[in-house]
């Protein structure tokens, strides 16, 4: 009997590991966009609806670098990529996401140069319908590119586990968090350094900061540039197996990212990097916490109930705390 | 002074569209024909669209979606090809455009050739329902019978209207509802239905374990639960513990609570009635947890461009089985399949969809011929054929079928299970597939036309679920 | 208003008109007898060029009508009360179930009608609830029980402002689908719906309707109408009506107050202008609109399933409300048409481009460069489908131009269509000096 019992508080710990790991990587991904919202948001005011399709582009680009042979339009090879049946090592791995990242990062700068730069100035749900109407244009491509075979992401560990006592513990796991973090320090680093200052003088008075001698183009192609980079760097880190596209850029589950991290910079504040910080991790704990501890209950919760815990948290958080709880509160004034 | 250019630029939109406008009247008469006397043939049968018939070029009777002078049918096309079943229908339409190019190419039948009219809704039930309506419009711009309607929702909005209008409809859909001719007398469904599949598909798995114990996951809707409804009937007849019903539990974009019970419920077998994308998640995550049984589940759970990709091929290799209404690319029957579409798509991918979109052009070209034989090619004729049961055959791709007005005779009760191949999966363009290298969709086939002795012996009243009102 | 007219009135009564000058009243009675002449199929039309032609445009434009109602209350929120919510296409579902409960045919009596009736299962219910009860019932209903909905959610909807409001209404979308997926006896199977009351004019539960909209005949003994057209003046007389209160509002007490919260809240409580009453003001009255717009949109679609009521239908909205200009009825209509209308034309015009490949000159030229005729040929679009890679669908390249169109739209005319008519109209009323 009390081995028994011994046998069942073992396998509740292990529940409770894996459960844990899940929601912090999770919870990374959702900060690695949502660092990619902030940074935008905070540079030029632009609340990007283009996000979703964005880092799915930017996830089609690793896939092509990596899996494919050859590159589209060009007749050469690709040098970067293994040959038939092997996959790449994780040196050649992360050599193509930094490769990846600026090719994203450029592409984030032909968008702002052709469709946010003539808007500055303009209202800002005028600059966030513009970020909807890319949104419509770039997601047919991805359809496109995506639609008659999934792409393989070339996850060097593939959907490998590690064990933990009786857990299993997802290497693309901790990779994730791994890579969230890096993020997350580097963005901090950024916002101390002299063109972080820029940017936050930029997101304070556009104006003033102009008098000041700050050149508000390029911080508008900087924040861009980075915003891209990084939707695309979560992208291809929520494709890694286990998580839903289980190492492939996915049609179906892909496009729907962004809306779920909405959720997360409304609860950490929509200019707060600590906010995403902590708001990444609070919202995706929550709701696979729910998903997996609630779920006896599931019938009277309603099918897919923990999708809609995130929402529910960030209502009740906005009640209490009408700009998230590391938002600059607006100051009105008559 | 700046934002002239916005205005001149209009300006330059509206002279195209002047110039359009212009040659206009050269261009159409390009297209269809003899432009005079096309507009007075629409305008005759629109006036007397009510007597039905109209008597044209000697003995074939024909009423809308005909053109009797030049001899063409018109078929359509509801298809979802940007939504999100667009990667499977892309293909199953192009198999049916290649279909009716060689049924034209070798002369059509008595001269009669048939065009082929595709619109996409989508997947959105709005824009289906006003697909439809275009389809069916009561003149020449309408269509003899809809080839493919996608989706169980969109073939639920239209079953009505399609049977006030007489319209044939070929769904895209296996739900166990349309066979039964008071809820869609003109839906023709092909093959097996997602309840019958279920049902051969867990007495396969039941005897591939010991002391089965059956775990059901489903989403919700008509497509879910027939599935599991069906996985229901085959658990009670087998006398199958069903240790985790998950019927209508899987939905939204967080299946952490599903991958819980399923984990935790010590089951052996699991059958699944869910999206691709639903079925990688679950399944992957349930493997990277250790957990071990024998997969299998209804057609388009499974999809072979989305899973093959993913870093759990080798786990589906091992753990899946894949159910299925036809054969696969290069499998015996499909020898015609594979020449066409080679000779005529070598751009693109071989694919096991093309077969549908086939399935789909000899349906329609049974039932076209026989009205063309019978003299009379009025939508009603047509409906009247149909249920006369009147046999197609489908040459091996599939089981041959009728459609009797009753439901129980009305089931085709063959299914085709499938081994995952991971190591033979290799997708290639069609022009680059040879003798040594034919390309494949790494599904081999285990059991054709298999009929499970539950299957075989069930007597149906009707639908395994209740139509929503 | 956005615009100073250079117009001179010399009585409150002229300011407050709802069509002040001779040129909206004019052009007014024109958009009204186009619409209805083209309805009614008359022949001036065969003027226009073949895609536009064709009697399929009917259905969109019908479907694009009771979406017009819901934009209107949209507008009222957005553009004239300054808040902006996504959560609208919500509103529109809670109109489009009450209407449903009360007039859609259900099996299981009142019963079916309480939720979480005996065994709190999902799919063991007690069968669907419906009562079938007439339109005269059901319709106002459905604006009232949106306008509760509406009521419930605006004291935390004043607290929270600007973008978070907006992304704190996208989770009311969330959460109706999730109950939508949780409560089939309302909304129907998850799939594929169910079906909504037909249009139609019922005394009470008689077997024939007063005014029959769902086959063709004659109305009032006067005029032969099909199904569709029926529909059509049903819709577009709602539309008109709407768009009078709509009017009506915008230019009472009541309007001037909700701008005045727009333009600067503070300052309109100072002013003695109760800045909670009128923001719940302002959601209740959209709400209401939602509501409208959602039992019709439900009902002339006669099958809806759950999903519609998405974020996708409130981004629609959005781009309505600033393509056409915010805070004008105009300005909504006309970008509901874009909005709406815009897909469908793109589709007409790319099939018409098809027929004209090899047809020389200007416009074949045009379509030779555009299409592709099989590999080799650098067309853009393919107009079959199954096109993985270059060149891509021309269903595909729908959504591409759609989307580019909204950022060209809104990068070189930030002030919507409606900018544009005014820049128009200013240039020629200052010709020959317009600069």
């Amino acid at each position: 009997m009390e081995d028994l019992l011994l046998l069942a508080q073992a396998s509740a710990s292990t529940t409770f590991i894996q459960t844990l790991i899940k929601a912090l990587a999770l919870g990374s991904v959702y900060i690695m966009m949502g660092l990619g919202f902030v940074i935008i948001f905070k540079g030029t005011q632009v609340l990007n609806f283009a996000a979703s399709a964005l880092s799915m582009a930017g996830a089609m680009f690793m896939s092509i670098l990596i899996a494919d042979g050859g590159i589209p339009f060009l007749p050469f090879d690709n040098p970067l990529a293994p040959g038939d049946g092997e996959t790449a090592g994780i040196p050649l791995w992360l050599l193509t996401i930094a490769i990846t990242m600026v090719l994203a990062a450029l592409f984030g700068l032909v968008i702002e140069r052709l469709a946010i730069r003539p808007m500055i100035g303009q209202p800002l749900f005028a600059m966030a319908v513009i970020t909807l109407g890319v949104e419509i244009a770039i997601r047919p491509f991805n359809i496109d590119a995506t639609a008659l075979e999934g792409r393989s992401l070339g996850v060097p560990w593939g959907a490998e586990s590690w064990s933990l006592g009786d857990a299993l513990v997802p290497k693309s796991y901790v990779a994730a968090i791994i890579m969230a973090l890096i993020a997350g320090a580097i963005v901090i680093v950024f916002y101390r350094s002299r063109f972080g200052v820029a940017m936050r003088a930029v997101a304070f008075d556009q104006e003033a900061a102009m008098a000041q001698g700050i050149n508000v183009a390029r911080v508008f192609q900087i924040a861009w540039a980075l915003g891209v980079a990084l939707a695309a760097l979560a992208g291809i880190a929520y494709g890694m197996a286990p998580f839903p596209p289980g190492g492939s850029v996915s049609q179906e589950i892909h496009p729907v990212l962004a809306f779920r991290v909405l959720p997360v910079i409304v609860l950490g504040g929509l200019d707060s990097v600590l906010g995403v910080l902590f708001g990444g991790f609070a919202i995706a704990l929550a709701e696979v916490f729910a998903g997996q501890y609630l779920s006896q209950y599931g019938s009277t919760l309603g099918p897919g109930y923990s999708t809609i815990v995130p929402y529910v948290v960030m209502l009740i958080v906005l009640v209490v705390r009408p700009f998230g709880l590391f938002g600059t509160p607006e100051i009105r004034r008559v | 002074m700046k934002r002239m250019r916005w205005l001149i630029a209009l300006v330059a939109v509206f002279s195209l569209f002047a110039a359009a406008c212009g040659s206009d009247g050269d261009s159409s008469s390009d297209g269809g024909g003899d432009g005079g006397d096309t507009t007075d043939d629409t305008s005759s049968s629109g006036d007397d669209g009510d007597d039905g018939a109209m008597e044209e070029g000697g003995e074939v009777a024909t009423d809308f979606g005909v053109d009797a002078e030049n001899k063409v049918i018109r078929v359509g096309v509801n298809g979802d090809l940007t939504g999100p079943f667009a990667a499977l229908v892309n293909e199953i339409v192009t198999g049916q455009e290649v279909y009716w190019e060689v049924f034209n190419e070798n002369g059509g039948y008595k001269g009669w050739t048939v065009e082929m009219e595709t619109l996409d809704s989508g997947y959105a039930t709005d824009v289906g329902i006003q697909n439809y309506e275009t389809l069916a419009q009561e003149s020449e711009e309408g269509v003899l019978m809809i080839t493919e309607n996608t989706g169980s929702p969109i073939t639920a909005a239209i079953a009505e209207d399609a049977a006030d209008d007489n319209m044939l409809v070929i769904p895209l859909s296996w739900a166990s509802l349309w066979p039964d001719p008071e809820f869609g007398a003109t839906i023709l469904e092909k093959q097996a239905t997602y309840c019958v599949e279920s049902i051969n598909g867990v007495e396969w798995l039941s005897t591939q374990v010991d002391d089965p114990k059956l775990a059901i996951l489903g989403r919700p809707g008509e497509y879910g639960e027939d599935g599991s409804a069906g996985a229901k009937i085959a658990a009670e007849e087998l006398g199958i513990e069903i240790v985790y019903d998950g019927t209508g539990a899987v939905a939204g974009d967080d299946r952490t609570g599903v991958i819980a019970e399923l984990t935790g419920s010590g089951a052996n077998i699991v059958w699944t009635t869910l999206t691709p994308g639903e079925l990688l998640d679950i399944f992957g995550n349930a493997v990277s947890q250790g957990f071990e049984a024998t997969w299998s589940g209804n057609t388009p759970s499974f999809s072979y461009p989305v899973m093959m990709p993913s870093d759990f091929a080798a786990e589906f290799d091992k753990y899946y089985f894949q159910s299925a209404f036809n054969a696969p690319w290069g499998a015996p029957g499909t020898e015609v399949i594979v020449e066409e579409m080679t000779a005529r798509r070598p751009d693109l991918n071989i694919s096991d969809g093309y077969t549908v979109g086939w399935i789909e052009g000899i349906m329609a070209e049974t039932l076209i011929t026989a009205a063309i034989d019978a003299g009379d090619m009025t939508r009603e004729n047509m409906v009247a054929l149909a249920t006369s049961g009147l046999e197609v055959d489908f040459m091996g791709l599939s089981a041959p079928q009728s459609w009797p007005n009753d439901y129980n005779d009305a089931l085709v009760r063959s299914t085709w299970i499938f081994d995952v191949d991971a190591e033979a999966f290799n997708i290639i363009p069609m022009g680059e597939a040879t003798p040594e290298n034919p390309g494949s969709s790494g599904l081999i086939p285990l059991e054709q036309d298999y009929i499970g002795t539950v299957a075989a012996d069930y007597v149906f009243d009707g639908p395994c679920i209740e139509p929503s009102s | 208003m956005a615009y100073r007219r250079p117009l001179l009135r010399t009585a409150y009564e002229q300011d407050a008109a709802i069509l002040p000058t001779w040129f909206q009243r004019v052009a007014f009675f024109l958009l009204v007898f186009t619409f209805g002449l083209a309805a009614l199929g008359a022949p001036f039309l065969s003027g226009i060029p073949s895609f536009f032609l064709g009697n399929t445009w009917i259905n969109p434009i019908t479907n694009m009508l009771p979406l017009g109602i819901a934009a209107l209350g949209f507008m009222i929120l957005v553009g004239v009360t300054g808040q902006v919510s996504i959560g609208h296409a919500f509103f529109m579902g809670v109109g489009a179930y009450v209407a449903v409960s009360l007039g859609g045919t259900g099996d299981g009596g009142w019963k079916a009608c309480v939720p979480f009736h005996d065994e709190v299962g999902l799919l063991e219910t007690a069968g669907q609830c419906g009562m079938g009860l007439p339109m005269w019932i059901w319709l106002p209903a459905a604006g009232i029980g949106a306008t509760l909905m509406g009521i419930l959610v605006s004291p935390a909807a004043v607290k929270v402002r600007g973008l978070y409001l907006a992304i704190a209404t996208i989770g009311l979308i969330f959460i109706g689908l999730h109950l939508g997926r949780m409560l089939p006896e309302y909304a129907g199977d998850f799939e594929s719906g169910r079906k909504w009351p037909k249009l139609q004019f019922k005394f009470w539960q008689e077997e024939t309707p007063l005014v029959d909209m769902t086959s063709d005949g004659k109305w009032f003994g006067l005029i032969h109408l099909t199904e569709e057209q029926k529909q059509f003046f049903f819709l577009f007389t709602l539309l008109l009506i709407f768009g009078v209160i709509t009017k009506n509002i915008v230019r009472s007490r009541t309007g001037r107050a909700l701008q005045a919260i727009r333009d600067r809240d503070i300052a309109a409580e100072v002013m003695g202008v109760p800045e909670f009453k009128y923001k719940l003001i302002g959601f209740a009255i959209s709400s209401f609109y939602a509501g409208i717009g959602g039992a019709l949109f439900a009902s002339y679609n006669g099958r809806v399933a759950p999903i519609q009521w998405s974020l996708f239908l409130s981004v629609d909205f959005i781009a309505i409300l600033l393509i056409g200009g915010a805070g004008t009825i105009a300005g909504t209509m006309l970008g509901l048409i874009f909005v709406e209308l815009t897909p469908e034309v793109v589709k007409k015009f790319t099939e018409w481009l098809g027929d004209q490949v090899g047809g020389g000159g200007l416009v074949g030229w045009f379509a030779d460069v555009l299409l592709t005729q099989g590999p080799g040929d650098f067309g853009p679009i393919s107009l079959t489908p199954a096109a993985p890679g270059w060149p891509m669908s021309v269903f595909l390249w729908n959504f591409v131009i759609f989307g580019v169109l909204i950022v060209v739209f809104m990068i070189f005319e930030p002030q919507g269509l409606y900018g544009i008519w005014v820049r128009i109209r200013n240039y020629w009323k200052g010709w020959p000096f317009s600069y």
